[in-house]
């Protein structure tokens, strides 16, 4: 059972989204408990990233409503969201440490001494401090990538979503990002993520499996294995499932 | 608006040009050469100190323009602006950042051109110096501004770089930098009451070749102050357009 609707990091109720003629979301809702890993997961085109570029309030619903800690998604509640866009979106120009120092800043981190502190922190957690002067231009694919996670939650911020985060990294790496996205849920704070792989999926404490904007289905990895009725089902296994039911009730 | 996040944001665009030394370097050197090779395809010295005035606030305009286009073109293409437009900053806070951003850099190239017109290519004037650079200084502002609102209709640089033309080329006819603007046809005379640089190229001849203060030109400077508060408040309004798609 979920918790009571208050104390969701996010409510989304029958919100449609379109791009001109597109519609990204149809009548999508969600609610997602705070202090867990949550999975959006499904295909390219699921309305995955639209759905959580509402949720960061840089998009807005053409119906329904969406609400972030009990919030309208505003410039109120920026401050209270990391982001991590699917793009390394980092200044290639800048080192390691200008990127970090540059969005601390914009997050209202205002004392220089605590501000230096949390940077050298983020930079140590992601493993990339002894690169710390190197420009962004300079790394690798999967250090960008570790500097980008850095910088999304560099202001300590309770609701974290990442747009898939462990694309194109190696499976090294990808269990380190896995590491820390369970320190930071064990710490309360809550975490969106996108992806398409499974592998992602049974890291999440729960799970929405999207496609075409809408959410198929959601709970815990193993209540979707269940509900296959298949012993060993793998989470491949219940997606398919439940795309398949989709078909005939839509049909 | 928060000065603090302006600030920042304008810190930040200085350290990128600062960390990329060719980019700085070509900053300096390309208004020079350009200069030069101007300056020394006329024959005629009077025909040259006649039309250095406009060239310098086409030269003004043109890179100013394109330097902070390109930039904020760089600023969404790389996904970094989709981050600040989810973070406490405001629409106005990046343009007003990109603005005292980029204005260093481009009053530098300013005083670089300017110095090196007068002096080098030795072209008479007759109005004080600095308040042709408080002349120059407003149509940086303008460019800067222009720059960042053109750039929300580029999805990509093969789309800027077409603007370029589309924005600069008319304005270098239709604005009395080569003939003067009475010698066009009626509508063009009305399509160049719109354009900033007929303002610009007007003052700043009126400053070096007659002496003008900035007084006597105040329409002018009027006239581009309200060109770059109208087009920081459209490139502001349609940002977010541009972040979201």
């Amino acid at each position: 059972m979920l918790k009571e609707s208050q104390d969701n990091a996010i409510n989304a109720s029958r919100v449609t989204f379109r791009y001109n003629n597109i519609k990204a979301l149809d009548e999508l809702s969600l609610e997602v408990p705070a202090g867990i890993s949550f999975g959006l997961l499904g295909p390219n085109g699921a309305g995955k990233t639209t759905l959580i570029r509402l949720l960061v309030g840089l998009l807005k619903p053409k119906s329904g409503s969406v609400q972030i800690l009990g919030q309208k998604p505003s410039r109120k509640t920026a401050h209270l969201i990391g982001y991590m866009p699917q793009l390394h979106s980092l200044y290639a120009e800048l080192s390691v440490i200008q990127n970090l120092d540059f969005f601390a800043r914009i997050y209202r981190m205002t004392d220089k001494i605590e501000r230096a502190q949390r940077v050298e922190e983020v930079i140590r957690l992601v493993d990339m401090w002894h690169r710390r002067n190197d420009s962004i231009h300079k790394l690798s694919g999967g250090m960008k990538q570790r500097v980008s996670l850095a910088c999304a939650i560099v202001h300590n911020p309770p609701l974290l979503f990442l747009d898939e985060p462990t694309v194109g990294l190696d499976p090294e790496l990808r269990v380190t990002f896995w590491e820390h996205f369970t320190n930071l849920t064990k710490q309360g704070i809550t975490i969106i993520i996108s992806s398409h792989t499974m592998d992602d999926a049974a890291h999440c404490d729960r799970l929405a499996f999207m496609r075409d904007g809408k959410v198929i289905a959601d709970g815990t990895p193993g209540e979707l294995q269940q509900a296959t009725g298949k012993p060993g089902a793998t989470l491949e296994d219940a997606f398919l499932y439940f795309i398949h039911h989709e078909n005939i009730n839509g049909s | 608006m928060v000065l603090n996040r302006t600030f920042t944001i304008a810190v930040r665009i200085m350290r990128q040009l600062i960390r990329d030394r060719r980019t700085l370097a070509l900053i300096v050197v390309v208004p020079v050469v350009v200069m030069t090779l101007i300056g020394l395809s006329f024959p005629e010295r009077m025909v040259l100190d006649y039309i250095a005035p406009a060239l310098l606030a086409t030269i003004a305009l043109f890179f100013s323009f394109l330097l902070t286009g390109i930039s904020f073109l760089r600023e969404r293409s790389q996904g970094t602006l989709e981050r600040l437009m989810a973070s406490p900053v405001s629409r106005l806070d990046i343009v007003v950042g990109y603005l005292l951003g980029f204005f260093i850099f481009a009053l530098t190239q300013t005083l670089i051109i300017v110095l090196f017109t007068i002096y080098v290519l030795d072209v008479k004037y007759s109005g004080d110096l600095w308040q042709i650079f408080v002349f120059q200084i407003v149509i940086i502002a303008a460019a800067v501004n222009l720059g960042i609102f053109i750039s929300t209709f580029a999805r990509n640089e093969f789309q800027m770089v077409q603007f370029i033309p589309l924005i600069i080329f008319p304005q270098v006819f239709l604005c009395g930098v080569i003939w003067p603007v009475e010698q066009m046809p009626d509508y063009l005379q009305w399509l160049s009451k719109f354009l900033p640089l007929t303002y610009a190229v007007d003052g700043l001849r009126d400053i070096m070749l007659f002496g003008k203060s900035l007084i006597n030109v105040g329409f002018e400077l009027g006239m581009l102050v309200g060109f770059t508060v109208s087009v920081s408040i459209l490139a502001a309004i349609t940002l977010r357009r541009g972040a979201a798609s």
